[in-house]
């Protein structure tokens, strides 16, 4: 095994877009979209048709914008476009294989395109393809590459010019399991520990949750939500589910002694407690009370349940407009 | 392996500069195909017609006037012999930029390879011009090269002046008449690969275009020699005249049929224009 080093790039704040507008005719794809980006995996959801590839065009500078501008590492797209696309790199969804040509030679060639000299090129096309878990099929013909080896191939060819943002649009679309968790492990590991920004473009919430520290989240070309995906910080309260038999009066009595507040939900108890300590007062407070737990379920607050609550707000919203 | 022990490395610039990103796209257009043997015959074939004109040449300037009993144009040292020899590459014109050039947007635009281009630092100037270039290399390999290459040959086996005199001009009337029409050619073939997305209906439509309209304004010219000018490759022959000059090919008047050539230039430049974007919007 070859030695390498890993250097982290320094932390610079990046992507800023404002007041993004784009219509194909008539129609609005994209509406008064803002937002700034630091340099870390930001995960870009929305339902299909909600204009994510749309964002990842306007930032790639290929969309004529109504209004709007995006500035790229302090490029600006409509000023200097050859100057921000020089700091990106773009992995396709649809297409993306340059026919008739091996798997390094069209890494080395997309990566002179991106402005490095052909002996750079070629060098960095053998290193990206060995990082992605390539070198061993780079001669062969990319046509004949599998769906597998063909999303590794596009994101070596994202990777070669040394971008500083990665836009990856569906890029564990048509993956077998073991595929998808590679190719989610090399998205991590270029975001965590290579310094890359990873703008991931999916509708797999899974594939963000595993990569991204932010999101974005699109619903029919406007801006819902921009925020972290966190771990609950210490403080914050947490629900659990809880189901017995006995003396439930006396267990509400006793919950509320602890400062937990009750809420039934059917079968169920709902209890609101400390995330850190609750489920250890929820026991306490039934110990006391002789109530038998047949369950203690906490209730996490997932990455779906905020999505989908967005996603129905925003059209709860536009229903009563 | 894991990714962790396969590593990655920032990119360290060797210092070297960086080619054009046009030129980057026209090498790889033009040495990609001569890795094929058919082709490589094909050019090989192409310049057959140049070495029996290189044969007449030789014996015309040995035997002076005896070579004229032989007659027609092929004895024809002068500037219009050469147009001659020009109209005789059409049909390597046909199919050689048939097999190059058709493939050449097409392709690109079937596998999405359009918008990986233009998501490089690069525009849409660089990338015509790259793709044009690859055209107009096999272009050049089959009427300018040869042409350039038998003024040499008449330059080094004519013993007196009135050879070189005779030949003085015809590379420079070469060049100009290879640019313009060669420039018509790349730009509409291109135009027609970038309208289509399967090469082999792109060349069908070349082919169509280049050998039907050159039957069709056979029989159309019956009615009316004026209809001469629907006969695409006939209009860029006539052209030639303007640069070589001589009496006209066809009924129609060099002038008008430079000024055809150009309007096609200017069409596919059109078309072009319209058609290569990254992303296509459909309203």
């Amino acid at each position: 095994m070859e030695a390498t080093k890993t250097a982290v790039k320094p932390a610079a704040a990046a992507i800023a877009v404002r007041d993004l507008t784009f219509a194909y005719a008539a129609a609005p794809v994209l509406q008064d979209v803002s937002f700034g980006l630091e340099k870390r995996a930001v995960g870009l959801l929305g339902p299909n048709g909600s204009g994510k590839t749309t964002l990842l065009r306007a930032l790639l500078g290929h969309l004529p914008l109504k209004r709007g501008t995006v500035t790229v590492m302090g490029c600006d797209m409509a000023r200097d476009p050859r100057g921000a696309r020089r700091r990106i790199g773009w992995m396709p969804e649809r297409g993306g294989i340059l026919p008739g040509m091996s798997g390094v030679a069209m890494v080395a060639y997309l990566g002179e395109l991106g402005g490095m000299p052909p002996t750079d090129a070629l060098q960095r096309a053998h290193e990206v393809l060995n990082y992605v878990g390539l070198a061993d099929e780079r001669y062969r013909e990319a046509d004949t590459y599998s769906q597998g080896m063909r999303q590794r191939l596009k994101l070596a060819q994202a990777l070669v010019h040394d971008p500083d943002w990665l836009l990856l649009d569906e890029p564990t679309s048509g993956l077998d399991p073991r595929g998808r968790v590679s190719m989610l492990e090399l998205m991590r590991d270029l975001a965590a520990n290579k310094g890359f920004g990873v703008i991931l473009s999916t509708h797999l919430l899974a594939d963000v949750r595993e990569v991204c520290q932010e999101i974005l989240v699109l619903r029919q070309g406007r801006l819902l939500s921009h925020g972290r995906v966190e771990v609950a910080p210490p403080g914050a309260t947490a629900q659990f589910l809880v189901e017995g038999f006995g003396d439930e009066p006396a267990f509400l009595a006793a919950l509320q002694a602890a400062g937990l507040a009750a809420a039934r939900r059917e079968r169920l108890l709902e209890i609101t407690a400390p995330a850190d300590a609750g489920a250890r007062l929820v026991l306490a407070a039934a110990s006391a009370s002789g109530f038998a737990l047949r369950r203690l379920q906490p209730r996490r607050e997932t990455l779906e349940d905020l999505f989908y609550q967005l996603v129905d707000d925003a059209d709860d919203a536009r229903s009563k407009d | 392996m894991p990714v962790y022990e396969r590593g990655y490395r920032p990119w360290e610039h060797s210092g070297h500069r960086a080619r054009a990103p046009w030129w980057t796209i026209a090498r790889r257009g033009i040495t990609e195909p001569l890795k094929s043997r058919r082709l490589l015959f094909l050019l090989a074939v192409a310049w057959v017609p140049a070495i029996v004109k290189g044969g007449i040449l030789y014996f015309t300037f040995q035997m002076g006037e005896l070579s004229r009993l032989i007659g027609g144009k092929w004895t024809d040292i002068g500037p219009r012999g050469f147009l001659a020899y020009l109209g005789w590459q059409s049909p390597f014109v046909l199919i050689l930029l048939a097999i190059i050039g058709s493939g050449l947007i097409s392709r690109d635009r079937r596998e999405n390879g359009l918008a990986l281009y233009l998501s490089r630092p690069l525009g849409v100037r660089d990338y015509v011009l790259g793709k044009g270039a690859v055209i107009m290399f096999y272009y050049f390999a089959v009427t300018l090269l040869p042409v350039w290459a038998l003024c040499l040959f008449g330059y080094l086996v004519t013993s007196g002046a009135t050879g070189m005199q005779m030949l003085l001009l015809i590379p420079l009337q070469a060049l100009a008449y290879c640019v313009v029409t060669g420039a018509g050619f790349t730009l509409v073939l291109l135009a027609l690969s970038s309208i289509g997305q399967r090469t082999v209906f792109v060349a069908l439509w070349w082919v169509l275009l280049y050998a039907g309209t050159d039957g069709l304004a056979e029989i159309m010219s019956l009615f009316s020699p004026g209809l001469q000018i629907l006969n695409f490759p006939g209009q860029f022959l006539n052209a030639g005249i303007v640069f070589f000059g001589g009496e006209p090919l066809s009924e129609v008047p060099p002038a008008a049929s430079l000024l055809v050539v150009l309007a096609y230039t200017a069409l596919g430049a059109w078309v072009l224009r319209r058609r290569i974007k990254p992303v296509e919007v459909v309203a």
